[in-house]
């Protein structure tokens, strides 16, 4: 560990540290351009120059490009390496246009930070600035080249780091250009980055273009909640509307990135328009009243069902979308109101296999983002990482860049920016390639493992021994057998009820074979770790409601921002069901069908009104602060409005679990003194909470939730295996319902802002079936289900696994004509037309 | 658009080297001179025997000086205008060319043969002032010798070699 | 030609055609490679003797050869590759391609021996497009070598088997800088690379990659051949060894390529063998060594020009290719053009020489054209300072002719300024 002197302040840091880390860690930032911790150093821009007083390296160098080393002397304030930098800054303004008063980077811009601090304010150079053409860039960035001061990073992040094709360096010398082969949308889902990672105002964010200046904005520490993973936002609100996310820095989950679906994926929050428009405010049968009247009216109502039917009559719903409060206030209230429920998952399997995901994992084996980008070899079973969770794909990406081979085994024709090995299988087939892989690497020394793993080895061995494994599986096991930090990305989507444990299985078997293997799981949604938390007990998902509605058991349902017409799959019957009920109670900011049908509705406030707590796929606790107060924005250039009050128009909302509990009925005896609050209902819901300051006095890093050890998951019998592999009728084909990053979550179908970015739903079958059945690349089909026709566009390609067809639950089509999910459909219900 | 018979010499130039990308100068050589310059339609297909994006082949094409990427004349004349050339009178060479031309600098003429570029050292400064007309290069030049050499290449409808 | 040295790279200089590989062999050409490749002496004999002989790389830096093959590790993974830098792009420097267009064979021959060396089993040879006539003669000649079984598969029946193949250059002086040369190849943007790690040890595809300039591997056969000591005699001065080719640009009666020990005086240079300086011209300065060398004034007109001897006086032989001046050319003019020719072919990597050159180069016009300034002047030091701290070696080179001329010739710089133009406008016609 080298010890070094900068400033005069001594310093021990780790091997291998640049000298401009090793200031940082003594609170010295020097200025720099072309460095950034996550792209590393280039020595580009030069505007780290230091001086080196003693040791291996005399003078005016970069601090970007050396390491730390025992006895040097750096200073960072000699008169000499001030000027140099003081020149540097000039250099790079000598071009500049001087746009700032018109400029978004404004206020937030390190080249005006390093242009003032560096002392340079006037100009000598007198020749001609240059100036370039822009670029189209789609949707979300806007280019603005003449703000160019060639730092690199864009193209480096772009190619290097996210491993896109599409944006570089062009021509050469003061030439130079950052663009794209010609206009047309960056391809790119991690496009937003280059707004923050841009030094200057060469790419802002289109969206919030022109409307904000930073100063002028309401800032808080967020989260985003639209995958599993609990990336760190920073949201920014002005005149009521949220303006723009930018990327927080956390090193354990999302590093410095955010993918452009986390991104710009806000708008639903801010109203919309037409059919988006987001409900602000109460309406009793459809009819806006006001907040009082809407709460007080649904609690009767609901105290007229009980009277009648008792409190099991009643049924409350909630989500994957839920904050960790909402979630704890409903067990609340079904707790001490002996209401049915709550409910977070849709069906059995669902429910399932988040459970015993969130069961299989414990600390020794769980992973976080920034240790997958250390693996040494990854493996990605039925999970998509770009489309269910895309900051995951990135974390991969580093992975690759350091030689980890990576293989997927997954049904669909799955895409990764890195390299990879993809074993397209059909869910079922999933297991058995896993298991192959994995067992191939540690057979030899499964003598060893002991008895903990003995069921487990001895039906891996039958497996493996059972049927042939594809080529290139046996390379990968040698790999796998060589590696020492393997890690395993589940996902809970397209997989078996059995996979997630399968999975961890594998993980501990490497373990057993002296790996530091982990394990990371991809969850339906940013509130799915919380749902399995609370719904341990009581086993019945959305699915049994639907039953007892229809048999007549349930007669109320209050429904906390969730959205069954989005996600059941048989519309059909859910309508049916949903008359049948005499009271449905609506809590949300969408304006969904549920919404739309509520007999009472309350709006509810977003996670940038409220302060929420998620709890991320890998058990981590993480509380998303309040970034306003909510209400219509105010739109520019309207006339203020000519009747006065002191309410803030469209501010009746309340977070989901203040109006829950206010529907509920507030009995004073559930709120002890000082009212109803989080940091007591949640550990009363969940113990684990005890000692956990809700809100604001979580950890930094967030805690993680997780079992100290849990053992082997499965009992695994070959037997067992077979029956559950053995499709009813093989001829048919499996419908697999997918997510896509743009176009199926509900934040898509709300946001104008995502459906920027969705492409048209498309589904994806082998070229052997196709050739089958005589379909074509882009032949449009119709596919007749039980409950019905829906048509789409076909894609083909061998990457996608025999025997399944992969659909998007896209919004923009009707694909709820299952009876059942996952569905079988026979080659004849599919037609060209 | 690139004829098939091109494609193939190209495809099995590419298979040749140590990494396909390592051939993309010689490809957009192989295709300027057929063609005189990369359109967008020649780096598409270019880049894509190339196993590369076309922004990728773009990087390079705009990084380097003898690569078009805008229409020039059959014959690129390109006039030294670096040191030694310049002190022993560039400049005339080049006013001489534009009007027997009447072209400017960077300009075509109207028959679409010549286009006139400056270049920098081509590496002949014993010959100074010199010029490079596609791969040919032409030294101590001197009125006259322009005059022989721009009526020969016109005259010529193709030639290659050097002097 | 009043002094007779002996030729060793020039000795099959034929005035209108390349020599032949016949030719070559009756000069008792491949005679190295037979003994040390097809008699298998130890490689580390050959690094040995080359760096005994004290053979200086002749692209500019002067790094010693030997060295730098002896820097690839023993333990470094295959295949090893061998780079020929014939890029040759700095303003007044043709010495490379004479040497094809004389004896290419000579080059050939030394590649295949230096690469044996470290046993690199490819090489390339990298040429920039106004050298196609080299290009096209080196694919011709290598077939031939190729026939004569000197190259190809298996050398001479021996285990060691190497080819060499012609890269060309889409053309950019900063392809001739040894990293950006690597990525040249590989069909990256060409620019330059920090060591480490050095292409000794991850060069091209992250194999062991030497890259030597053309000349420096074309003295390698005769260095083998005749022995270290011969090689060293051939110098003029105590501490250089070898010849060199010096190529003579500018105002002299016969601008050319000569080969001469190393170390000869520029004053017989210029006077013996260039014809003296043209009619009617006198020595005004030169630049000694390529454009990236400082202007050279009448004061040292009798230097040794050899790496050591312009050292001392704070110069450099560079490429040796000197561009002489005479009294009626204007220096200010000169640099502004060797500015333009920097700030137009600098990569656009790094600040300083992406902006600050064509800052200087806006300087400098300023001045020639009228609007200079007095504080210009401290202004264009203070750039050739700061641009001395760029990425690569481009930007500094840039700047010697411009520190030069302002140590030198300050008084024609305030010249400019003072009267408002350029005092040789009217002398002059260019
Ligand atoms: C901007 C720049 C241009 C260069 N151009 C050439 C060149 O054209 N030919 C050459 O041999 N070396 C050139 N060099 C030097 C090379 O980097 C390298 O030192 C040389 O090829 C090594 O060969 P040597 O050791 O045999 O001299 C250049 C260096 C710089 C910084
Ligand atoms: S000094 Fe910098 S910009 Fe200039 S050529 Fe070298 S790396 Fe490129
Ligand atoms: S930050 Fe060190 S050179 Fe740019």
């Amino acid at each position: 560990m080298p010890r070094l002197i900068i400033d005069e302040r001594e310093i021990e840091v780790p091997e291998g540290t640049k000298v401009i880390d090793a200031a940082q860690r003594l609170g010295i930032v020097i200025p720099r351009f072309c460095y950034h911790e996550a792209l590393g150093s280039v020595g580009a821009c030069r505007m780290c120059a230091v001086k080196f007083l003693q040791g291996p390296f005399k003078g005016v160098q970069m601090s970007c490009m050396i390491d730390a080393r025992d006895g040097m002397v750096v200073s960072t304030t000699d008169e000499e390496a001030v000027l140099f930098r003081k020149r540097v800054i000039e250099l790079l303004m000598m071009n500049h246009p001087l746009d700032c008063p018109v400029c978004d980077e404004g206020g937030q811009c390190l080249l005006q930070d390093e242009t003032v601090s560096g002392g340079h304010g006037r100009r000598r150079f007198r020749g001609p600035k240059r100036t370039y053409r822009d670029q189209y860039l789609g949707p979300y960035i806007k280019h603005e080249m003449n703000r160019c001061i060639h730092c690199y990073r864009c193209a480096r992040f772009y190619q290097e780091f996210a491993g896109y094709r599409d944006l570089g360096p062009l021509r050469i010398g003061d030439r130079m250009y950052f663009g794209r082969f010609s206009d047309g949308s960056l391809e790119s889902p991690f496009s937003g980055n280059l707004v923050d990672i841009c030094p200057t105002g060469v790419y802002t964010d289109t969206t919030a273009r022109f409307k904000l200046r930073r100063w002028e904005l309401e800032r808080s520490p967020s989260l985003c909640n639209q995958c599993s993973l609990g990336c760190n936002t920073a949201a920014n609100a002005h005149h009521r509307g949220v303006m723009r996310v930018e990327a927080r820095f956390n090193s354990e989950v999302n590093g410095y990135f955010l993918c452009d679906a986390g991104r710009f994926g806000f708008s639903y929050s801010n109203g919309g328009t037409g059919h988006r428009e987001r409900p602000l405010s109460p309406r009793i049968a459809g009819a806006p009243a006001s907040a009082h009247a809407a709460l007080t009216a649904a609690r009767e109502a609901l105290d007229n069902i009980a009277a009648k039917y008792g409190p099991r009559a009643i049924a409350a719903a909630g989500s994957h979308r839920n904050s960790f409060e909402s979630q704890c206030m409903l067990d609340l209230i079904c707790r001490t109101r002996d209401w049915r429920g709550p409910v977070f998952f849709w069906g059995p399997e669902d429910r399932r296999k988040t459970l015993s995901a969130v069961e299989g994992l414990d600390g020794e084996i769980a992973v976080s983002m920034r240790e997958i980008e250390k693996a040494d070899f990854v493996i990605v079973v039925g999970a998509d990482p770009l489309n269910e969770a895309p900051m995951g794909a990135l974390a991969l990406r580093q992975a690759a860049r350091k030689n980890a081979p990576v293989v997927t085994i997954d049904p669909r024709p799955i895409f990764l920016p890195c390299g990879f090995e993809h074993f397209p299988a059909a869910p079922e087939k999933i297991e058995r390639y896993l298991g192959m892989l994995v067992w191939k690497a540690v057979e030899k020394d499964a003598a060893r493992f002991g008895k903990d793993a003995e069921e487990f080895c001895r039906y891996l061995a039958a497996e493996c021994e059972s049927c042939e494994p594809p080529a290139a599986m046996a390379r990968l096991s040698q790999l796998l057998a060589s590696c020492s930090r393997p890690a395993i990305i589940c996902g809970t989507d397209v997989t078996l009820q059995t996979t997630p444990a399968f999975a961890a299985d594998c993980v501990r078997l490497l373990r057993l074979a002296g790996k530091q293997a982990g394990l990371f799981f991809l969850l339906p949604g940013a509130g799915s770790f919380g749902s399995a938390l609370l719904s341990g007990t009581d086993d019945k998902t959305f699915a049994d409601l639907v039953e007892d509605i229809e048999a007549g058991r349930v007669r109320a349902l209050v429904v906390g921002e969730s959205d069954p017409f989005h996600h059941y799959p048989d519309r059909a019957r859910l309508e049916s069901a949903m008359s049948k009920l005499e009271l449905l109670v609506a809590i949300d900011y969408f304006p969904s069908e549920t919404v739309r049908r509520a007999s009472f509705f309350y709006p509810s406030s977003t996670i940038f009104e409220t302060g929420s707590t998620y709890i991320n796929q890998e058990g981590r606790v993480q509380f998303a602060h309040p970034v306003h107060c909510g209400g219509v924005p105010i739109r520019g250039g309207e006339h203020p409005p000519r009747v006065y009050s002191d309410l803030v128009p469209g501010g009746d909302h309340l977070p989901a679990w203040k109006a829950l509990w206010q529907i509920a009925g507030t009995p004073d005896k559930d709120a002890g003194p000082g009212g109803i609050s989080p940091e007591k209902f949640i550990p009363a819901a969940l113990p684990a909470f005890d000692g956990l300051k809700a809100g604001h006095g979580y950890p930094v890093d967030g805690p993680r939730l997780l079992t100290a050890k849990a053992g082997f998951q499965g009992k695994w019998e070959r037997a067992s295996a077979d029956a559950r592999t053995g499709p009813e009728n093989p001829e048919a084909f499996e419908l697999l319902m997918v997510e896509w990053m743009f176009g199926t979550s509900e934040f898509s179908a709300w946001s104008d802002s995502l459906d920027a970015a969705a492409a048209a739903p498309h589904m994806s079958m082998n070229s052997k079936d196709a050739a089958r059945i005589g379909l074509c690349d882009g032949d449009t089909v119709s596919v007749e289900l039980d409950g019905g026709a829906f048509e789409i566009v076909v894609s083909v390609s061998d990457r996608t696994a025999e025997g399944v067809l992969v659909i998007p639950r896209h919004h923009s089509f009707e694909w709820r004509k299952m009876k059942d999910s996952p569905a079988r459909v026979s080659a004849e219900k599919i037609r060209k037309i | 658009m690139l004829p098939d018979e091109l494609k193939f010499k190209l495809r099995e130039m590419i298979a040749g080297a140590e990494s396909p990308r390592e051939k993309a100068i010689d490809v957009m050589f192989a295709i300027q001179e057929l063609q005189g310059w990369m359109s967008d339609e020649a780096m598409v297909e270019a880049a894509e025997l190339l196993g590369m994006t076309p922004l990728e082949l773009e990087e390079l094409a705009t990084f380097y000086d003898y690569i078009y990427r805008s229409p020039v004349g059959r014959y690129v004349i390109k006039v030294c205008d670096s040191t030694v050339c310049w002190l022993q009178g560039h400049q005339r060479v080049i006013d001489y060319i534009s009007s027997r031309l009447s072209i400017p600098m960077g300009g075509t003429s109207a028959d679409g043969l010549f286009t006139l570029l400056p270049v920098c050292c081509i590496g002949y400064c014993d010959r100074a002032p010199a010029m490079v007309v596609n791969n040919r290069v032409f030294g101590n030049l001197t009125p006259e010798k322009i005059d022989r050499v721009l009526t020969q290449l016109a005259e010529k409808a193709d030639f290659s070699g050097s002097e | 030609m009043p002094f007779k040295y002996p030729l060793v790279l020039f000795q099959n200089r034929k005035p209108d055609r390349v020599a032949t590989l016949d030719e070559y062999r009756e000069s008792g050409g491949y005679e190295a490679l037979e003994k040390f490749i097809g008699g298998g002496i130890s490689p580390k004999e050959v690094i040995r003797l080359v760096t005994e002989s004290g053979l200086l790389g002749r692209g500019g830096a002067g790094f010693p050869a030997g060295m730098k093959w002896a820097a690839v590790p023993d333990s470094s993974p295959f295949p090893r590759y061998l780079v020929a830098n014939s890029d040759e792009m700095e303003p007044g420097t043709f010495k490379d391609r004479m040497l094809l267009h004389v004896d290419p064979h000579c080059v050939i021959e030394g590649m295949a021996l230096a690469a044996y060396s470290f046993s690199g089993s490819k090489a390339f040879f990298f040429v920039r497009p106004s050298y196609e006539s080299s290009a096209a003669i080196l694919e011709r000649e290598l077939e031939n070598a190729r026939k004569a079984g000197f190259l190809g598969n298996r050398i001479l029946g021996t285990d060691f088997s190497f080819d060499i193949v012609v890269h060309r250059s889409g053309g950019r002086y900063i392809c001739g800088e040894a990293s950006a040369l690597l990525n040249a190849i590989m069909g990256k943007r060409p620019n330059p690379v920090k060591p480490p790690p050095y292409p000794t040890e991850k060069g091209l595809w992250e194999k062991p990659t030497v890259v030597n300039n053309v000349e420096t591997l074309a003295n390698v056969p005769h260095i083998l051949r005749n022995g270290p000591e011969w090689f060293k005699s051939l110098s003029a001065t105590e501490h250089g060894a070898g010849t060199k080719i010096y190529g003579i640009s500018g105002r002299v009666s016969r601008p050319g390529a000569v080969e001469l020990p190393i170390g000869t005086r520029l004053s017989e240079i210029i006077d013996l063998h260039c014809g003296g300086m043209a009619s009617g011209s006198k020595f005004k300065a030169c630049l000694p060594g390529g454009a990236s060398t400082r202007f050279l004034t009448p004061e040292h007109y009798d230097i040794p020009m050899d790496f050591e001897d312009l050292k001392k006086i704070g110069n450099r032989l560079g490429t040796a290719a000197i561009m002489v001046f005479d009294q009626n050319t204007c220096l200010l003019g000169a640099t502004l053009n060797l500015m333009e020719f920097f700030a137009r072919e600098s990569c656009g990597w790094c600040t300083p020489c992406r902006e600050g050159l064509p800052y200087m180069r806006d300087l400098l016009w300023r001045i020639e054209n009228g609007e200079g300034k007095e504080e210009f002047i401290p202004n264009l030091r203070m750039l050739c300072k700061q641009v001395w701290n760029s990425y690569c070696a481009l930007a500094p080179g840039a700047a010697e002719p411009v520190i030069s001329l302002l140590d030198f010739f300050e008084d024609e710089v305030r010249q400019h300024i003072s009267e408002k133009g350029c005092p040789f406008h009217a002398k002059a016609d260019h």
